[in-house]
């Protein structure tokens, strides 16, 4: 069907001069003026650099136009002759391009902390925080596990020109996918972003295709589109973009490799491009860039929580136990009745109850660690416990001293020595005391006043005698006098330590014999004789003799010849 | 079985029926409808071949008359062209060439098929048999119909084994 090249050649000048023939002629004509005016401007060259400043002066934009070519392809080749000094030049100006990109990678870091961040608060997190202590992984590279979610589905490496695909790898058990038109439409997508932004650096990094994200690696001879599902990190740009780079030092002609066929490309182009391993150097990059967190801090809070819980706990307990003993010890408290014990650990207790004005003061305080504050709401009531019936009827009964008084059930009890006087009233007012039901004082003896016990120590002097063997000789002497002398001396003061005072009266007796009138007279004589001894003998008593005294007076006795005294007590006057 | 994959362009005027000879070549379906191409659509299928198959990734590249500029980045790369002319305008005829000749600044000779189409539009065809032949002097000439399919397959295996390999 195709014809020998030389036959082609003169068919189609023959076609073009069938179409064209105005147009070619016209070209000749131009062709012609060529040549003339390269022949006019060969002494141009000396002139060039003098020329070139005037043109700059006058129109230096037509001048930058003009050059702009031939300085960009000498550039080139300075590129390619001496390299080192392009880098030593170029350094300065690539220098904040490489801050830039630091800038960023450290951008997309700080993204990635933030959502380990916020992860780390959420529900989520905590689940993540408890696989990372099962497993022993540390709880970066969980969270990372947990929020790279992302797969590589298809990656092309595609000939930037012709959009054909090199080589081309996608994830297994998926359905198949016309590689070469999407790489062919992608290409063509790219050149018409190219052309209509109109620069060559503007390429189209990233789009979204239906589920998935496509991201695009552009390089001056190929390109690798990836087809990507879920949310990719910067790491995986920085893996393709490396890889894309290697690729390109050794593919020095995409389209060589191309018409060799997809079996002779290198292997390295399938090694570069091997889904799993650019997957799993992404992953392990994003995964070093994150903070390797000890385990240590968590730990440490976790234990201090635990520690503050155990002692929270303890607290807890610790003061329930101590309104406990609080309460027991307000149950047991005579004359207290708790409606109501409200209590919290950090500000104590309050309390409401009944109190008896009699009942001790109950405490004011809470025996915690430290000692709380009680605040009393009280009113008032009349107890009926034992203690404080008791201190009530001690209160109104004033027992002396020698009494005491118990309570029994309701029954009041005395026991001890009282005054007469005392109980005989004492046992009416009991009875009006609110918690005594009856009185018991059958153990309580009659109290001796030291007045009557000073009356019962006169008796025996009263018995005493001073015999006579006639009128008023004594039967032995003076030993008789001297005895009732002494028994009078310490009754008189016994007498006056009481403030009081003896009145001593002495009677004479006499025996059967004799007649009235002589017997009468003996027992004057008698009785006047030891008043004036005792007189005599105690100058402070009052000493009297009973004279005249008739035989029916008890204190004469008609059988013996004696005198006796008796004796009274009597007020101070 | 070789696994080659070449990209050939589409090349011609607006309606010439670039886009429906791919569709019957690569879907073998037609519509009546006129949806002009914007930009390009690439489209691929394999030919089986004496010397092995070869995978064609065809670009139906947006039309283009003879008073345009080719937009010569979308042609990088291809192995091949497919001119498409309409028989029923003739103007169109020499798009496809003057297309063609555009193109050589970019691919050089690179092997092309004219497709002479709307084929069952026969009557009214104002592409003249003498122009077809002295057109056959450069470039195999098919007349094809996208519409019945006529010679579209034909066209488009003619130029897969033009292909180098
Ligand atoms: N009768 C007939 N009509 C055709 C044939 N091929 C294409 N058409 C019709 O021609 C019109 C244009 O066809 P397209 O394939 O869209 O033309 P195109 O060359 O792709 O046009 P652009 O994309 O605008 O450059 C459509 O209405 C088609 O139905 C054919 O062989 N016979
Ligand atoms: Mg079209």
């Amino acid at each position: 069907m195709i014809s020998e090249p030389g036959q082609q050649d003169s068919a189609l000048s023959r076609l073009k001069a069938l179409l064209l023939g105005d147009e070619r002629a016209r070209l000749a004509q131009h062709e012609i003026d060529l040549e003339r005016l390269a022949a006019r401007d060969d002494a141009l060259a000396d002139r060039l650099p003098e020329l070139i400043e005037r043109t700059r002066e006058r129109d230096p934009e037509r001048l930058a136009h003009a050059l702009s070519e031939p300085v960009a392809e000498a550039l080139g080749s300075a590129v390619e002759r001496k390299r080192q000094l392009i880098v030593d030049l170029l350094f300065p100006v690539i220098g904040p391009g490489i801050r830039k990109a630091i800038a960023e990678a450290m951008r997309s870091l700080v993204g990635d902390l933030n959502r380990a961040l916020e992860a780390s608060l959420s529900g989520r997190g905590l689940r993540w925080r408890v696989e990372s202590w099962r497993t022993g992984v540390p709880y970066p590279q969980v969270v990372l596990k947990h929020t790279l979610r992302y797969r590589i589905d298809h990656l092309f490496l595609i000939e930037a020109g012709s959009g054909l695909v090199i080589h081309r790898e996608s994830a297994p058990e998926l359905s198949d996918l016309d590689s070469d038109a999407v790489a062919g439409m992608l290409t063509a997508i790219q050149q018409f972003v190219r052309d209509s932004v109109g620069t060559e650096a503007a390429t189209l990094d990233a789009a979204s295709v239906g589920e998935h994200l496509l991201w695009v690696e552009s390089g001056p001879r190929a390109n690798l589109a990836c087809f990507l599902r879920g949310v990719p990190t910067e790491a995986l740009r920085i893996a393709l973009r490396e890889r894309l780079e290697r690729i390109h030092e050794r593919l020095d002609d995409p389209m060589q490799a191309l018409r060799a066929g997809a079996a002779d490309h290198g292997a390295y182009i399938a090694s570069e491009t091997n889904l799993a391993r650019i997957d799993a150097e992404a992953r392990a990059a994003t995964e070093s860039t994150a903070p390797r967190a000890s385990p240590w801090p968590l730990r440490v809070i976790v234990l201090v929580a635990l520690a503050l819980l155990a002692a929270w706990w303890w607290r807890g307990y610790q003061w329930q136990r101590e309104v406990a003993t609080f309460r027991a010890t307000l149950a047991s408290w005579p004359g207290l009745v708790v409606q109501d014990v409200a209590g919290e650990r950090w500000r104590g207790v309050r309390v409401r109850a009944l109190v008896d004005p009699l009942a001790d003061a109950p405490p004011r305080t809470i025996a915690a660690d430290p000692p709380l504050p009680v605040a009393w709401d009280t009113r008032g009531y009349v107890s009926l416990d034992p203690p404080i019936v008791l201190r009530r009827a001690t209160l109104a009964l004033a027992p002396p001293a020698g009494v005491v008084l118990q309570l029994d059930g309701g029954t009041l009890r005395a026991t001890g020595t009282a005054p007469p006087g005392w109980s005989a009233s004492a046992r009416e007012r009991a009875l009006l005391v609110p918690g005594i039901a009856a009185v018991d004082f059958a153990a309580l003896a009659a109290a001796i006043s030291p007045r009557e016990l000073l009356e019962r120590s006169l008796a025996p002097i009263r018995a005493m005698e001073v015999r006579f063997v006639r009128d008023t000789e004594t039967v032995d002497g003076e030993a008789e006098v001297a005895a009732l002398v002494a028994a009078l001396r310490g009754a008189e003061q016994q007498a006056r330590a009481q403030g009081l005072a003896l009145q001593v009266r002495s009677y004479g007796s006499n025996d059967a014999a004799g007649g009235e009138t002589i017997n009468a007279a003996l027992r004057d004589d008698r009785a006047t004789w030891l008043a004036l001894r005792l007189q005599a003998a105690l100058p402070t008593l009052d000493v009297a003799a009973a004279t005249g005294v008739p035989t029916d007076d008890p204190h004469v006795r008609l059988d013996a010849r004696s005198v006796r005294v008796d004796v009274a007590l009597k007020e101070v006057p | 079985m070789s696994n080659a994959t070449r990209k050939v362009c589409l090349l011609g005027d607006f309606a010439v029926g670039k886009t429906s000879l791919v569709g019957r070549f690569v879907r073998n379906t037609f519509s009546d409808k006129y949806l002009t191409t914007v930009g390009v659509k690439v489209d691929t299928r394999e030919v089986a071949l004496p010397a092995g198959n070869v995978k064609l990734v065809v670009w139906d590249i947006a039309g283009r008359s003879a008073l345009d500029t080719l937009d010569k980045s979308y042609l990088r790369g291809a192995s091949g062209l497919l001119l498409v002319c309409d028989g029923t305008r003739e103007a169109t005829f020499r798009s496809a060439l003057y297309l063609q000749m555009q193109s050589k600044s970019l691919l050089g000779d690179v092997p092309a098929v004219m497709m002479v189409n709307k084929l069952d539009l026969a009557d009214r065809w104002e592409v003249t048999p003498l122009m077809v032949n002295e057109c056959r002097k450069t470039n195999p000439v098919f007349e094809t119909s996208a519409l019945t399919g006529d010679g579209v397959e034909a066209a488009f295996a003619a130029l897969a084994e033009a292909l180098p390999p």
